[in-house]
C-alpha cells in the first residue's frame, strides 16, 4: 500500500477488499472501490491533476469537491470530468487535458514568463496589423482553449427523463435538509431529497465521532420513512418558475444520467456552504487546499494529504483540520490563527508548495497549506427562486433575505449552529413546508399561507473575520488564471464596474462559474473602486447550478417520426423517402413521370393520410369557417365540400384546403400536411379567446384516418368495386362527399376533388384499415392498371394545373391576392381574419403576382428560386415552382413577379444558378394544363 | 478632449515592463445641462451612432445614456453572429455593409474586436428549405455578396462533427455557404465604440436612465434622466427591447412587441467546430469560441415578456436539436443559459428614421438579428442626423412603411434570429 494510503479511519467511504485499476496519463495505478479519481491519485502521491488554462501553472487539488477549478480530466471519450467527484471505475482511462506535450513537461507554461503582457485583454489590444496576418493569430489563439477533446465518434450514451410531483423537494442532504426531509415525510408529504455528493450527510460525513454519530441516527430515520425517496449522486440544477424544478441523477443504474423533472408544491433549499479561497501569491500552487479538502482526503478516502503542513485557521474546521490531520501522521509545522490577525503572505515551491510566508515575515518549510477563511453560500437556488441575498458583515457571508411563499431556506443558507440546532431547524422548515404543500390547489398558484410567526426558529451566525485577500497578490479565479491584480487592473483601466470588470477580466466565466470565486472578486473589485460591493451588491446565478451534459436534457425519443399506416406496403415497394415536416412519405416509387402519364390515362393511387384533418361539429362552424376562411361557407349544403383559404391577420396566406360539410353540425376540415398544427391553434386561439361562447368542438383526426387519393379518368370505375356508395357522376359530383362504407370498412368519408386535375377520389378511412384499403385497390385495380404514385408526381400534376403550394409559391409576405384567387377573396363578408390589410392591399395595389410561366426553350427547367431580372439585373421576381412536364413534354413554372410584368404574353428573363439567362413568357392562365378543368367534371 | 495612446503589441510590451497602468478606456462625466444629440441606450446601436457622429460629422457635444452598464442589454447578450446572406435585397446590401465595416474594425477603432470570419453555414434538411437557401443564394449573388447552395459532402468538409449520414427525421440535404460570415466578441465592439467615441469627447453616462422626454408642439425640446434633466433637440431611441417605452415618453406608437431570446454555452473543450452552423428546421445555431465553449442560440419564445429569465424548456429542446446535428457531443456540458429581450417588427425588419415628432429618432426593431447591423446602423444614423433626411440603406426601414404597407420581406427567412 502506498504510504499516502492511511490505517481504517471511522468514516472513511473505500472498500479496502476490491481494488480497481486505471490508467492515468498511460501508467497505471490502482485505487479502492469507492475512491474517486482525484482520492486515488492522492494515495499514489500525484499532486498535479492539470494545468492552468492561460499560464498552463501546475494545479492540484483545492476544494476535493465536484466544483473544484483545478481537478478537471479527460476520461476515455469524456471532457472535463470532475475527478474530485467521479467514482473510480475499472479499467478507466484518465489523462490530463488541454498539455502540451505532457502534463509534467508544459510547454506552454511559457507563459507564465511572458505573463506581464498577458494582462486581462491583452488580446484586445494587440493582433489587429497587419490585418492581413488576423487568419493565423486565431489559430494560435485557438490552441490555447481550454478542456478537453470531444471524440467525433463517441456514440451517445442512454439518456433519461423521469417527471415527479412530489409535495416537497429538498436540495442539499446535510443534516438540516435530512431533517427537513424527515419532518416534512412524518407531516404526511411526500419528500424528495436531492443530495449532490455520493452519499448524505454534507459536512457531517467527514466529521468527527458526535458528527457520525448524528449522521447515523438521520440516515436510520430518513430509511425507516418511504415516503422520501432519495437521490445521492444528484444535483438540483435549476429552479424555474412555480417550482419547476430539474434535478441531474448521475448515478444510475441502466442509463448514463437521468433528468427528473419536478414540479414541487414547495421547494427547500439546503444547500449550504462552501468553503472559500484565500487570494495571496501562490495560493494556486499543488498542496495548497481548503480545509474541507483536508478533512475530506484523510477522514473519507484514508489519505494523508502531505507531510508537513501549515495551516490558516479562521474557525472550526480549521481547527478541526489541525486535529484530522495531527491523527493522520501529518506534522503540523504552523497554525496561523486569523482570528488573531496572523495570516499567509506567500507560498512559494517549484512543483508544489515547499515554503510558506506568514504576515510576520516567518518562513516555514512545507509542503501542504491548508486554509479555512471562511465561507461562500451556495446561494444559486435562492436567487433562482427570485431571492436577494444579503451580505452579513458579522458571518462574512451573504445569507437568506426573502423568499416566495413555495420556498424555504434552512442550514447554511440561513445561520449557524450545532447540529442539534441545523436539525431543529431544518425540523420546523420541514413541517412548515409540508404544512404549506397542502393549501397549494394547483403548484402555478402556489402556497397560500405564511409560516405561522414562531414556527421556524431563527438560527444565529457565528462570528467570523472577514478575511478575502492578503497583502500579496494571488488568483481570484482558478478556472480562467485571473488574479486579484488583473481585478484592480481592470477597475484602474476604466471597466468600473464589477460586471465590466468580470467581462473584461473573464472572472466567473469558467466551468465552476464563480462558485468558489465570486465573493472574492466582488471584494477585490470594491477595494479597487473604493467601496464595499458586498454590502451593496449581491451575486446572481442563471441556472443550472452545475453543467448538465446535452445528452441529458435531451433524453430520449427527442423528434418524433410519423408515418402512414400505409407505409409498410410503401417499404415494400421501395418508395423513395420524402422528409415532409414531421411525416415521412414516398416521393416516388422509381419513375415519376411514368406515374404521372398513368395517372393521367388510366387510374393511380396516393398516400394522402398526412393531410390535417380536423373534425369541427357543432351548430356554429358555419360562423368559424366563415370567420377563418376568406370565402364563403354559410350556405354549405350537407354534402357538399369548398376549397377555402386562410389568410393570417396581416393578410398572408396561412394554409389552405377542403372543408366538407358531412351532416347537419358535422363538418370535416382538411389542412396542409405541414399546417395541420398551425391551423389547429389558430382556431383554438380563437375560440378560445374571441369566440368563447360559440357551439363548436374540434377533434384533431389526422391520425385518426389514413387517406387515399384515387385519381385518373378511371378512378370511378376502380372506387365503385369497393363501395356501395352511387358514385354516379350526376348523383355525387364535382366537389362532393359522402360518408358510408369502403372495402367493408365502415365510418369512412369519401370526397371527389381534383388536385392533380383528373377526376378523383379522396378516401377516408379509420387508419386501422388504411392498408388493407390501400391493399385492396391495388388488387381490384389490377386490370385496370392501377399506379401508387408519390409526391413528386402529385407536385408536377398540381403544378400542371397551375395549383400554388402554400409556403412555396406563396411566403412570408404573401396576402391573398398575390395568388389569382380574387374569385374566392369576399371582401363583402362583415369580417374574417386579415380582411383590413386585404382590403388595404387591394387599395394599394403594386404587390407580386403569381403567374405560370414558360421558357421559350421547353428542354430548360430553370431550377427553383431562380431570379427574374431585368436588363439592369434588377429582380423583378423568382421562380417559385418549376417541373418538366410529362403531360405538355415541356417545362413549365409558376412565378412569383412583379405587378407589371404580371399580364399574359409578358416575356421575362431567368438567370439560373449557373449565371446563365433565359427567356420566357407569361402565360394567360395559371393553369398550363386543361385550364377549363373539363377532365374535373366527368 | 483627451488624447489616448493607441494599443499595440509594443506597448502591451512597454506596459508590461514598465507595470505602468492603462489609460481609462472612457472617463465618467458629470451631466451637462445641454446636449446637441442625447442617444439613449449604450448598446452598440447607441455606441456606434456616437461615434459615427464624432468621427464622419464632427457633432461631439453628444451624451450616451445607459440605465446600467454599457452593453448590459442585448449587446452583452447575444450570440454575435455577423452575416450578410439576407434574403431580400434592402436587407443584404445592407449587411453587406456591415460586415465590410466590420472587416476594418478592429483598425478603426484601435481595439480588436475580434471578428472571426469562419464562414456561416445554414443547414437545410427538406426540399423547402434547399429551396428558400436557393433563393438566398440567388439574391445574394446579384448582391455581390459570396454565397452558395452546397452538397452534403463539402459539408461533411467543412464540419466534421455533422452528422450527414442518412439520417431520417433531419437529414442534412444541403446548406447554404456564406464565407464572409462568422462571430465577433460582442463586449469588444460595444467597448471599442465606446473607448473610441468618449476619445473623440462623446460623455457616457451609465447608470444614467432615461425617465422621459419633453415634447413641445411636436418638437423635442429635452430629456429627464435619473440624474437629472438635459435641454437638447435630437434623441435618438437606441434601446432596442425597451424602444416602445422610450418611444411612448415622446408619444410615439411603435409596431413592436419585446419578447425574450434564450442562449446558451456549454463549458470548454478544444476546438472542432470551425463554421457557424445554423439549422432552422430545428431551431437552433452554434457556434464555438476561441475559448473552447460552443454557443448555443434559438427562436424567440412564444411569449411576450420584459423578464430576462431562462426557462428549462429551452435547454432540453436545444439539446435534442443539437444532438440531432451533432450526435458525438452528448457528454459536453451545458454550462450557462440567460435571456435578452428582443424588439420584434411584424416583417422582421429594423425601424430607422424619423417619427411624427421632429427631433425625436427611432433605430430600434432589431429583434434578434441586430448585433451585426451596428456598424452600419451608427454610420447610417450619424449621416442622417448631419444630413438630415435618411439615406439609401437605410430608407427601405423608415417607420412610414408600416402606414404604405411597403413591408420588408425578411419574415420568410429570419425564423431563426441571430
Ligand atoms: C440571446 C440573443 C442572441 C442574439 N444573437 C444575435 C446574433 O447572433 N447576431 C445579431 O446580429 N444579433 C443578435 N441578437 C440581437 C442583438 O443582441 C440586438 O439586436 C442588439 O444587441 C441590439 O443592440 P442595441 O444597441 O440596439 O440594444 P441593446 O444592446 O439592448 O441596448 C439598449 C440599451 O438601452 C438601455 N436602456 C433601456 N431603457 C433605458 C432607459 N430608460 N434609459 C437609459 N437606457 C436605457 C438598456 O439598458 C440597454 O443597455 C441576439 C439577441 C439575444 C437576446
Amino acid at each position: 500500500m502506498s504510504r499516502y494510503r492511511l490505517d481504517p479511519q471511522p468514516g472513511e467511504v473505500i472498500d479496502r477488499s476490491k481494488t480497481v485499476s486505471f490508467t492515468w496519463n498511460g501508467r497505471r495505478y490502482e485505487g479502492f472501490e469507492g475512491d474517486t479519481i482525484a482520492s486515488a491519485l492522492a494515495a499514489n502521491g500525484v499532486r498535479v491533476l492539470s494545468r492552468s488554462f492561460k499560464y498552463h501553472r501546475r494545479r492540484g487539488l483545492l476544494t476535493a469537491t465536484y466544483h473544484d477549478p483545478n481537478a478537471m480530466v479527460q476520461v476515455g471519450d469524456e471532457p472535463n470530468v470532475r475527478a474530485a467527484h467521479q467514482v473510480l471505475n475499472e479499467g478507466m482511462e484518465v489523462s490530463a487535458q488541454n498539455v502540451w506535450p505532457s502534463l509534467s513537461l508544459d510547454l506552454k507554461a511559457v507563459n507564465q514568463l511572458v505573463s506581464p503582457f498577458l494582462s486581462p485583454g491583452f488580446y484586445y489590444k494587440t493582433f489587429m496589423a497587419p490585418r492581413a496576418l488576423w487568419p493565423w493569430y486565431q489559430r494560435v489563439l485557438g490552441r490555447f482553449a481550454a478542456g478537453g477533446v470531444v471524440n467525433p465518434e463517441h456514440h451517445s450514451a442512454e439518456y433519461d427523463h423521469r417527471y415527479a410531483h412530489p409535495d416537497v423537494l429538498v436540495a442539499g442532504g446535510g443534516p438540516a435538509g435530512m431533517a427537513a426531509a424527515i419532518a416534512a415525510a412524518e407531516s404526511g408529504a411526500s419528500v424528495i431529497l436531492v443530495e449532490e455528493e455520493p452519499a448524505l450527510g454534507g459536512h457531517l460525513r467527514f466529521g468527527d465521532d458526535g458528527d457520525l454519530q448524528a449522521l447515523a441516527n438521520l440516515r436510520a430515520a430518513i430509511e425507516a420513512q418511504t415516503a422520501i425517496e432519495v437521490m445521492t449522486d444528484a444535483v438540483v440544477a435549476g429552479r424555474y418558475d412555480h417550482n419547476w424544478v430539474s434535478v441531474v441523477q448521475r448515478d444510475m443504474a441502466h442509463v448514463e444520467e437521468r433528468l427528473v423533472l419536478a414540479r414541487a408544491k414547495h421547494l427547500i433549499v439546503a444547500a449550504g456552504t462552501l468553503e472559500r479561497p484565500y487570494v495571496f501569491k501562490g495560493n494556486d500552487l499543488p498542496g495548497v487546499m481548503l480545509s474541507t479538502a483536508a478533512r475530506r482526503l484523510t477522514n473519507l478516502y484514508a489519505v494523508k494529504p502531505g507531510d508537513k503542513a501549515v495551516v490558516l485557521t479562521a474557525n472550526q474546521s480549521g481547527d478541526a483540520a489541525v486535529a484530522d490531520l495531527e491523527r493522520a501522521g501529518v506534522e503540523i509545522a504552523a497554525v496561523l490563527d486569523a482570528r488573531n490577525g496572523e495570516t499567509v503572505v506567500e507560498a512559494s515551491g517549484r512543483k508544489g508548495v515547499q515554503t510558506v510566508v506568514d504576515s510576520s515575515g516567518k518562513r516555514t518549510d512545507a509542503d501542504l497549506l491548508v486554509t479555512a477563511i471562511g465561507w461562500t453560500t451556495s446561494t444559486a437556488l435562492l436567487n433562482m427562486a427570485g431571492d436577494r441575498p444579503v451580505y452579513e458583515s458579522r458571518a462574512a457571508r451573504f445569507l437568506s433575505s426573502s423568499l416566495p411563499l413555495n420556498v424555504l431556506a434552512t442550514g447554511g443558507l440561513v445561520g449557524d449552529g450545532t447540529t442539534d440546532q441545523l436539525i431543529e431547524h431544518g425540523s420546523a422548515v420541514g413541517r412548515a413546508a409540508a404544512r404549506r404543500a397542502k393549501t397549494v390547489k394547483a403548484t402555478w398558484q402556489g402556497a397560500t399561507s405564511h409560516a405561522a410567526p414562531g414556527e421556524i426558529p431563527t438560527l444565529d451566525v457565528d462570528d467570523h473575520p472577514e478575511l478575502f485577500r492578503s497583502t500579496t497578490h494571488g488568483f481570484v479565479d482558478y478556472s480562467e488564471d485571473v488574479t486579484s491584480k488583473d481585478l484592480l487592473a481592470a477597475a484602474e483601466e476604466g471597466y468600473d464596474s464589477i460586471e465590466l470588470a468580470k467581462r473584461y477580466t473573464t472572472a466567473g466565466m469558467g466551468p465552476i462559474q464563480g462558485k468558489v470565486e465570486a465573493v472574492n472578486a466582488l471584494a477585490v473589485h470594491g477595494e479597487a473602486i473604493g467601496a464595499s460591493l458586498l454590502e451593496t451588491s449581491t451575486t446572481t446565478w442563471r441556472p443550472p447550478y452545475a453543467p448538465i451534459r446535452l445528452g441529458t436534457l435531451a433524453g430520449r425519443n427527442r423528434e418524433p417520426l410519423r408515418h402512414s399506416p400505409i407505409q409498410p406496403w410503401h417499404e415494400r415497394h421501395n418508395a423513395k423517402p420524402l422528409v415532409a415536416g414531421q411525416w415521412i412519405r414516398p416521393d416516388h416509387y422509381g419513375d415519376p413521370e411514368a406515374e404521372v402519364r398513368a395517372v393521367r390515362s388510366g387510374v393511380g393511387i396516393i398516400d394522402v393520410s398526412p393531410l390535417g384533418k380536423i373534425d369541427l361539429r357543432g351548430t356554429d362552424v358555419p360562423r368559424l369557417l366563415e370567420f377563418v376562411y376568406v370565402n364563403k361557407w354559410s350556405k354549405l349544403q350537407v354534402g357538399k365540400v369548398r376549397y377555402g383559404v386562410m389568410c393570417a391577420e396581416d393578410g398572408v396566406i396561412m394554409d389552405d384546403g377542403v372543408t366538407g360539410r358531412l351532416g347537419h353540425d358535422r363538418y370535416m376540415m382538411s389542412t396542409t400536411s405541414g399546417g395541420a398544427g398551425g391551423v389547429w391553434n389558430w382556431l383554438d386561439d380563437w375560440l378560445q379567446t374571441s369566440f368563447p361562447e360559440w357551439d363548436v368542438k374540434m377533434t384533431a383526426v389526422t391520425d385518426g384516418y389514413a387517406s387515399i387519393n384515387v385519381a385518373g379518368p378511371n378512378s370511378r370505375e376502380l372506387v365503385g368495386r369497393l363501395t356501395e356508395i352511387d358514385l354516379d357522376a350526376d348523383r355525387f359530383g364535382y366537389m362532393e362527399v359522402r360518408t358510408g362504407t369502403v372495402a367493408g370498412v365502415t365510418d369512412c368519408f369519401l370526397w371527389r376533388i381534383g388536385f392533380t386535375g383528373e377526376l378523383s377520389y379522396e378516401i377516408h378511412v379509420p387508419a386501422g384499415y388504411g392498408l388493407w384499403l390501400w391493399e385492396n385497390l391495388i388488387e381490384f385495380g389490377d386490370d385496370l392498371g392501377v399506379t401508387a404514385f408519390g409526391v413528386e408526381a402529385q407536385r408536377i400534376m398540381r403544378l400542371e394545373k397551375g395549383h400554388f403550394i402554400v409556403g412555396q409559391d406563396t411566403d412570408g409576405l404573401t396576402q391573398g391576392f398575390g395568388v389569382g384567387i380574387d374569385w374566392a377573396i369576399k371582401m363583402d363578408k362583415p369580417d374574417f381574419a386579415g380582411k383590413p390589410e386585404l382590403a388595404w392591399q387591394k387599395e394599394r395595389g403594386g404587390y407580386p403576382r403569381l403567374v405560370a410561366v414558360q421558357t421559350d426553350d421547353p428542354t430548360v427547367v430553370p431550377p427553383e428560386a431562380s431570379q427574374i431580372i431585368d436588363a439592369s439585373e434588377k429582380i423583378k421576381g423568382r421562380i417559385t415552382s418549376s417541373r418538366h412536364s410529362p403531360t405538355l413534354e415541356r417545362s413549365i413554372c409558376l412565378a412569383q413577379v412583379e405587378e407589371g410584368l404580371a399580364q399574359g404574353g409578358q416575356r421575362l428573363n431567368i438567370r439560373l444558378p449557373d449565371g446563365t439567362t433565359v427567356a420566357a413568357t407569361v402565360m394567360a392562365d395559371q393553369a398550363h394544363f386543361d385550364p377549363e378543368g373539363t377532365r374535373l367534371r366527368v | 478632449m483627451t488624447r489616448r495612446p493607441r494599443f499595440s503589441a509594443w506597448k502591451l510590451i512597454t506596459h508590461g515592463l514598465s507595470r505602468s497602468p492603462w489609460p481609462k478606456v472612457w472617463e465618467q462625466h458629470e451631466l451637462a445641462s445641454t446636449y446637441d444629440v442625447v442617444i439613449v441606450g449604450g448598446g452598440v446601436h447607441g455606441l456606434a451612432t456616437a461615434y459615427y457622429l464624432a468621427r464622419n460629422h464632427g457633432i461631439t457635444n453628444v451624451a450616451v445614456v445607459e440605465k446600467s452598464y454599457i452593453g448590459s442589454g442585448g449587446s452583452g447578450r447575444n450570440t454575435a453572429i455577423v452575416r450578410s446572406n439576407y434574403l431580400t435585397v434592402e436587407g443584404s446590401r445592407f449587411y453587406d455593409r456591415s460586415v465590410k465595416l466590420y472587416e476594418r474594425l478592429a483598425s478603426d477603432l484601435n481595439f480588436n474586436v475580434m471578428f472571426e470570419q469562419r464562414g456561416h453555414m445554414t443547414l437545410a434538411h427538406s426540399d423547402s428549405s434547399l429551396r428558400t437557401m436557393r433563393w438566398r443564394a440567388e439574391v445574394n449573388k446579384l448582391q455581390g455578396i459570396d454565397s452558395a447552395v452546397i452538397s452534403p459532402a463539402e459539408i461533411k468538409e467543412l464540419a466534421p462533427f455533422l452528422d450527414t449520414s442518412d439520417h431520417p427525421r433531419y437529414p442534412i440535404l444541403g446548406a447554404l455557404w456564406h464565407p464572409p460570415g462568422g462571430i465577433v466578441r460582442h463586449d469588444a465592439v460595444v467597448w471599442g465604440y465606446a473607448r473610441a467615441a468618449a476619445a473623440l469627447g462623446v460623455h457616457i453616462h451609465q447608470e444614467t436612465e432615461l425617465v422621459g422626454i419633453d415634447v413641445k408642439s411636436d418638437r423635442v425640446v429635452g430629456v429627464q434622466t435619473s440624474r437629472g434633466p438635459i435641454s437638447t433637440s435630437t434623441v435618438i431611441n437606441c434601446t432596442a427591447g425597451w424602444s416602445s417605452l422610450i418611444a411612448a415618453m415622446a408619444g410615439v406608437s411603435l409596431p413592436i412587441t419585446t419578447r425574450p431570446l434564450q442562449a446558451a454555452v456549454t463549458e470548454p473543450v478544444k476546438l472542432f467546430l470551425h463554421p457557424v452552423i445554423v439549422s432552422g428546421s430545428l431551431h437552433t445555431y452554434v457556434s464555438q469560441t476561441v475559448r473552447g465553449e460552443l454557443v448555443f442560440g434559438a427562436t424567440v419564445d412564444p411569449f411576450t415578456s420584459y423578464a430576462t429569465r431562462g426557462t428549462l424548456e429551452f435547454t432540453t429542446d436545444l439539446a435534442g436539436h443539437m444532438l440531432e446535428l451533432m450526435p458525438a457531443i452528448g457528454n459536453m456540458r451545458l454550462l450557462r443559459q440567460w435571456a435578452g429581450l428582443c424588439d420584434m417588427t411584424p416583417d422582421y425588419g429594423p425601424i430607422i428614421g424619423p417619427t411624427a415628432v421632429d427631433g425625436f429618432y427611432v433605430d430600434v426593431g432589431w429583434g434578434t438579428y441586430g448585433f451585426k447591423a451596428g456598424p452600419v446602423a451608427g454610420e447610417s444614423v450619424a449621416a442622417m442626423i448631419a444630413d438630415g433626411k435618411p439615406g439609401d440603406l437605410i430608407g427601405p426601414f423608415g417607420l412610414d412603411r408600416f402606414e404604405r404597407g411597403t413591408l420588408t420581406a425578411e419574415k420568410g427567412a429570419a425564423a431563426v434570429g441571430h
